[in-house]
């Protein structure tokens, strides 16, 4: 099953390659997150499918759109700085989208009404946008962009901006959407990647540089790492363990001594069997499995 | 079908931004500013004082037409620079912020997009050009003497064209440019450059449509529309559709 | 002067005044509503009031933020 494909996108601006050859295909009901640092050209990636950019070069292709059928009809988009009409309500934004979107008048209101409800701002839905906060606006952002029921949800950095209980909420809005429609969201925050995407996208200068399904990317990039904690003399426990050889790297930082590892298991015998030999004063032992985060800065530091 | 929800839309804010009163109302007030500053010169001059005892005041004597063509004056500086000043940003204002973005992915046309704008502020123009000048009419009529009721419809009309091209000319720079006062500037200095180029080269570009005040004019005095009028009117309205489309055409070209 | 004032015709001038009051009332209700102007918003107060008739109208054109 096919949703989308992009063939040799490419985007230059005046010289600048902002996106370079890039290729994927998206599928139905998954959630996908495109990550990299700022510059990685995630935005100019997105504002080309949504249609707000040309591409250089490269096709877009939606499977199974009639051929007169407006693409754009198919994607709901929040951009990174969503600005709405401050002088409008809402409710009227909302029913001004999905008029637009080509819904009559009257399916307009009752969608809009029906998400707002959703989105939790229905107690404003008579207010002037101008008066809501970040994470109102956020959140009334992605129900502009969804009011038509769109096959892609295109949602650029929908999180970053905003704090810890915004940020929570329109996390769990994705959770919901995502049974309904694929999403593409871009951030250059991990944790909220990891926490709800299905598949990743890494971008670095305009490239993918690594791409698939999260648990196999989550295996393939697997670090064996152990951290323990003592009360104290953690130089010498150290040295200690940099003997060992199943060791591959000892580091302390703050009151932990980071330990990776050429094989995992047999590193986990050995520091275990020295700790209790020697009467270690362990207070902390743990294993790790990859973050994200190490598996990022891996692949963009090659 | 989405050109007429862009038209609410438009209508909704220029009501909620009050440019549905003030402007028809500024019109207005231009329109009458003549009429009653010249009718009470006479009176203004005395009371002022200062002339010696004897002196008489040599006024001239202004014919009805003199009148409404003095609103008209005032529409053609004030007025045209008000509107510039009301249209510099409503395209290139929207692209600016970003607010723009949000209509462009939705599958609309940029054709719609433009039209509604241009409509909108027409609709603004024109109303605001009807009722100052039905309100110079009705002065001219009770203070100067009379003008048909018909005439000043005409005199509406034509120059009405001439407004809806200079909103068609800022419409077309907001469609290209992004800064709402280069988009002023630019508007100003075509129609500047347009009068200077007609007035070098009068006799070859007679129907330009800087001549239609002057032609009106002519409608005026001698009491029938005549077929230089009805040229000029013709040469206006094919500009303005000209602009207008390559308008639509460039911000189509724009957005990629 | 006063002679002046009995030889005005009172029915020519007032749409005049009118026009220019509603201007200058309209400006105040809209600066009232309004939490934020181009530039400090007591000038523009200011402007509104003591700026005869073209002090509601720059209001509107530059003092009003627009969007």
């Amino acid at each position: 099953m096919t949703l989308l494909t992009i063939t040799n996108l490419t985007k230059k601006f005046s010289n600048k390659l902002a996106v370079n050859n890039v290729n994927y295909t998206l599928t139905p009901q998954k959630c996908v997150a495109l990550i990299g640092p700022n510059g990685a050209g995630k935005t100019t990636i997105l504002r080309m499918l949504t249609g707000l950019l040309k591409p250089s070069s490269g096709v877009i292709q939606f499977a199974n759109k009639p051929k007169n059928d407006d693409a754009r009809s198919f994607i709901g988009y929040l951009p990174q700085y969503p600005v709405f009409y401050n002088w409008m309500t809402g409710m009227e934004f909302l029913t001004f989208s999905g008029q637009l979107e080509g819904l009559t008048k009257q399916e307009s209101v009752k969608r809009a009404t029906f998400l707002m409800e959703k989105i939790g701002i229905a107690n404003t839905k008579n207010k002037r946008i101008g008066n809501y906060s970040g994470g109102m606006k956020q959140r009334l952002g992605i129900a502009q962009a969804i009011i038509h029921r769109p096959k892609l949800l295109v949602l650029d950095e929908p999180v970053s901006s905003l704090d810890p209980i915004g940020r929570r909420e329109v996390l769990s809005l994705m959770e919901e959407l995502k049974q309904q429609m694929t999403i593409l969201f871009s951030t250059h925050i991990l944790g909220d990647a990891d926490e709800i995407s299905d598949e990743l996208l890494l971008l670095k200068e305009g490239e993918i540089i690594e791409s698939g399904e999260m648990h196999v990317l989550r295996q393939k990039y697997q670090t064996a790492k152990i951290s323990i904690q003592c009360h104290e003399n953690l130089p010498i426990y150290r040295d200690k363990i940099s003997t060992l050889s199943s060791v591959r790297n000892v580091y302390i930082e703050r009151d932990t001594i980071q330990i990776t590892a050429h094989n995992i298991q047999n590193a986990r015998q050995e520091i275990l069997q020295i700790a209790s030999k020697e009467q270690w004063p362990l207070t902390n032992f743990t294993l790790h499995r990859a973050s994200l985060e190490d598996m990022f800065m891996k692949v963009v530091n090659e | 079908m989405h050109t007429k929800v862009l038209l609410q839309k438009e209508m909704l804010e220029n009501w909620r931004n009050k440019k549905w009163i003030w402007v028809p109302l500024v019109f207005l007030l231009l329109a009458i500013m003549d009429p009653i500053s010249n009718y009470y010169l006479p009176q203004i001059l005395e009371s002022i004082g200062g002339l010696p005892d004897g002196t008489v005041l040599e006024l001239p004597e202004y014919a009805p037409q003199d009148i409404l063509l003095m609103s008209l004056g005032q529409f053609s500086s004030l007025g045209v620079l008000l509107i510039v000043l009301i249209s510099m940003g409503t395209i290139a204002g929207e692209q600016k912020n970003g607010v723009m973005d949000l209509l462009l992915i939705k599958p609309i046309s940029y054709r719609s997009i433009i039209l509604a704008k241009w409509f909108s502020l027409l609709l603004l123009v024109w109303t605001s050009l009807f009722l100052g000048i039905t309100a110079s009419w009705y002065y001219t009529n009770s203070l100067y003497g009379e003008i048909e009721f018909l005439s000043m419809l005409l005199v509406t009309f034509y120059y009405g064209l001439w407004l809806t091209l200079v909103v068609t000319i800022s419409i077309f720079y907001n469609a290209i440019i992004q800064t709402p006062g280069l988009v002023a500037f630019l508007t100003i200095l075509t129609t500047i450059i347009l009068s200077i180029v007609t007035n070098v080269f009068g006799t070859h570009i007679k129907w330009s449509p800087v001549n239609l005040s002057t032609y009106i004019h002519e409608m005026l005095v001698l009491g029938s529309v005549t077929s230089q009028l009805i040229a000029t009117a013709f040469t206006t309205i094919v500009l303005i559709i000209i602009i207008l489309s390559v308008a639509i055409y460039c911000f189509k070209k724009k957005q990629h | 002067m006063q002679e002046m004032f009995e030889s005005i015709n009172w029915a020519v001038i007032t749409p005049l005044l009118v026009i220019q009051g509603i201007l200058l009332i309209i400006a105040i209700i809209d600066w009232a509503k309004v939490e934020k102007t181009n530039g400090p918003r007591w000038m523009w107060f200011f402007i509104i009031i003591f700026i005869y008739t073209i002090g509601p109208i720059a209001y509107f054109i530059f003092g009003r933020r627009q969007q």
